[in-house]
């Protein structure tokens, strides 16, 4: 009781004044910027295959090109998104232009975060600033407080963006119903905190590591690089014994390797957007895993330092 | 009176770096405790151990009876004006304040932070950022976060250097006004400052205690004092003859040196018995002081 006390002063004090400075404004101006421009440009683009689509075959039933389009968006997403079927048919669902937009931020969502902050705690354990606080509250308490503050402002900057991109989408695709856009709004903006739980995290890691704001921000972009890395090693290769489904699997030697996708936080990232609960559930849970991981390793790197 | 920090063999090494070794030192409660020493010679480490900043090595270290650096051990018990710990930058002063208040848990956290600029003089600074106050301003307000809440022990490192004249003898009064009331360490270079302040100390050179004392036994108040002669040539033979002197001799610029056994007669009446010596002999004096000056043991003993 006493340290959750201590865990939302900390939360409170971090957060007022993380929202009071520039850098929030910066990132948040830079997130819409993004995401306007993004839509914009794929929006365009996917209106303007539509009425070639449409132009080319102008005796075909519009009801027969639609289910063309689909067809043609479906094997889109297994083409670059998803070998899963399942799942390519749920997000087809989604407008192109909102998707490919989402799966664009979710892919800047974790550099975003450094951004957001590397300096966290190196920033205050540099100049030294930390031991004003930890004369006050346990050391473990400020890892915390500071965890749950960049987890609030990157909720709300998220929340932002997504309705903005929702909101956009809409306008340019009428046809994408309420409920519909309700449902997924919710899904985009629940899958997204989730996912990037194991990175703020992992911010905070690299943080706690260093004394240096800059030398936290290499060091977790590096992170971010091993982690990838990780993925798509192990995405390259097959599993051993693994049967070849397809033309490009007999391009992928089997090794041991492949199992290195499942050091890799990033593999697990493509399932939260999943329509089967236990694979979303699954998903969820590895997220939160590495989170702890990484949050656990902060707590200790701070907690036997000299500060 | 019990001990309220107690340092038992403690060292601390920085990899091949012996930064404090072997320190063993009490400090009693209520006292005012000085840490001196040249640079380098390890106060701000000792200084940094006692408020749980950093680990020791090896050894011991209590405050209040709790290891500084259990976590939450010392909540509310001990405030600390760290030397070299920069504000938060973008935190306007009050609400910096307020915050810590809050973090410390105390019953109103805004009127405790009110109150403690007001005791530093510095009530108006309440909307600065904390990032554009002055190195003395910064330094006062770092001063009001160690006394809010009133702990029982005090930390101050270097609390008065880079401070103009009047507000030093301001601070210096703030700390005579802790005593007795508070336990207080304070570590600084101004030896003045800690003679005038401070009811004991600890000298460290290179890492290592030279000596911890109080401060008449390290000046040496119980037992030696010093006379400044204007003119006249002064009786040495019969000044060392007189009842329970010990020994006296004459030191540079003029200054006769009186040592007397402290035990066995009370500083006022060998003073008394010399000066009226002095005074039969037709010998100007310009003053009198009891001990040697603190910066003469410190430079004796560094």
């Amino acid at each position: 009781m006493e340290d959750l006390k201590e865990i939302g002063a900390v939360w409170r004090g971090e957060t007022t004044r993380a929202l009071k400075t520039g850098r929030v404004v910066v990132l948040l101006v830079l997130f819409l910027l993004f995401v306007g421009l993004a839509l914009t440009g794929v929006g365009l683009l996917a209106n303007q295959l539509v009425a070639t689509a449409m132009k080319s075959s102008p005796d075909v039933d519009p009801e027969q090109v639609k289910q063309g389009l689909m067809a043609a968006r479906k094997q889109f997403l297994m083409q670059f998104l998803t070998d899963d079927e399942t799942m390519a048919e749920s997000l087809a669902a989604l407008p192109l232009a909102l998707l490919v937009v989402f799966k664009l931020t979710l892919r800047f969502v974790p550099l975003f975060i450094a951004l957001m902050g590397f300096d966290q705690l190196a920033g205050e354990v540099g100049p030294k600033s930390i031991r004003y606080l930890i004369v006050r509250v346990k050391r473990s308490s400020i890892i915390f407080g500071k965890f749950l503050s960049q987890a609030t402002i990157f909720a709300l900057l998220l929340t932002v963006c997504t309705l903005v991109m929702v909101g956009v989408s809409k306008l340019l695709n009428p046809e994408f119903g309420a409920a519909e856009l309700t449902v997924w709004t919710l899904k985009l903006i629940g899958s997204s905190l989730v996912l990037a739980l194991a990175y703020l995290s992992l911010t905070a890691l690299c943080s706690a590591l260093v004394r240096q704001g800059a030398v936290a921000l290499v060091l977790n972009i590096i992170g971010l690089f091993v982690i990838w890395f990780l993925s798509l090693a192990g995405e390259y290769f097959r599993f051993p014994g693994e049967a070849i489904s397809g033309q490009l699997d007999q391009l992928r030697p089997d090794s041991w390797a492949a199992y290195l996708r499942y050091l890799s936080v990033w593999h697990f990232g493509q399932d939260l957007l999943h329509p089967d609960w236990t694979r979303f559930t699954a998903a969820a849970v590895m997220h939160l895993g590495f989170a702890s991981t990484f949050l656990g390793l902060a707590q200790l790197a701070l907690k036997k330092r000299d500060l | 009176m019990s001990a309220a920090i107690e340092l038992k063999d403690v060292s601390k090494f920085f990899g091949p770096k012996h930064a404090v070794e072997h320190v063993t030192f009490d400090v009693q409660e209520g006292h005012c405790y000085g840490l001196i020493g040249p640079n380098g010679a390890g106060k701000t480490t000792t200084f940094s151990m006692m408020c749980g900043f950093l680990f020791p090595t090896t050894g011991s270290l209590r405050v209040l009876g709790v290891d500084p650096c259990e976590p939450g051990a010392l909540k509310g018990k001990v405030g600390v004006l760290p030397q070299d710990a920069i504000l938060p930058p973008t935190w306007p002063v009050g609400a910096l304040l307020t915050y810590f208040a809050e973090l410390s848990e105390l019953p109103s956290p805004q009127s405790e932070a009110r109150a403690a600029l007001e005791r530093v003089q510095l009530p108006e600074t309440w909307n600065v950022l904390a990032g554009s106050l002055s190195h003395g301003m910064a330094k006062r307000v770092a001063m009001a976060q160690a006394l809010m809440g009133s702990p029982p022990v005090i930390f101050l490192d270097e609390p008065t250097a880079g401070l103009d004249p009047k507000i030093a003898a301001s601070v210096r009064n703030l700390i005579r006004e802790l005593k007795g009331k508070h336990t207080v360490v304070v570590s600084s270079h101004n030896l003045q400052e800690l003679e005038e302040l401070c009811d004991a100390t600890a000298i460290l050179d290179k890492g290592k205690l030279v000596s911890a004392a109080t401060m008449a036994e390290m000046t040496g108040a119980t037992a030696e004092f010093r006379v400044q002669i204007a003119r006249g040539a002064v009786p040495l033979a019969e000044v060392k003859a007189l009842s329970g002197c010990r020994d006296a001799k004459l030191e540079a610029n003029n200054v006769l040196a009186v040592w007397f056994d402290g035990q066995g007669v009370q500083p006022e009446e060998i003073i008394t018995r010399v000066v009226a010596l002095l005074a039969e002999r037709n010998v100007l004096i310009l003053g009198v002081w009891r001990g040697k000056r603190l910066e003469e043991k410190v430079l004796q003993l560094t």
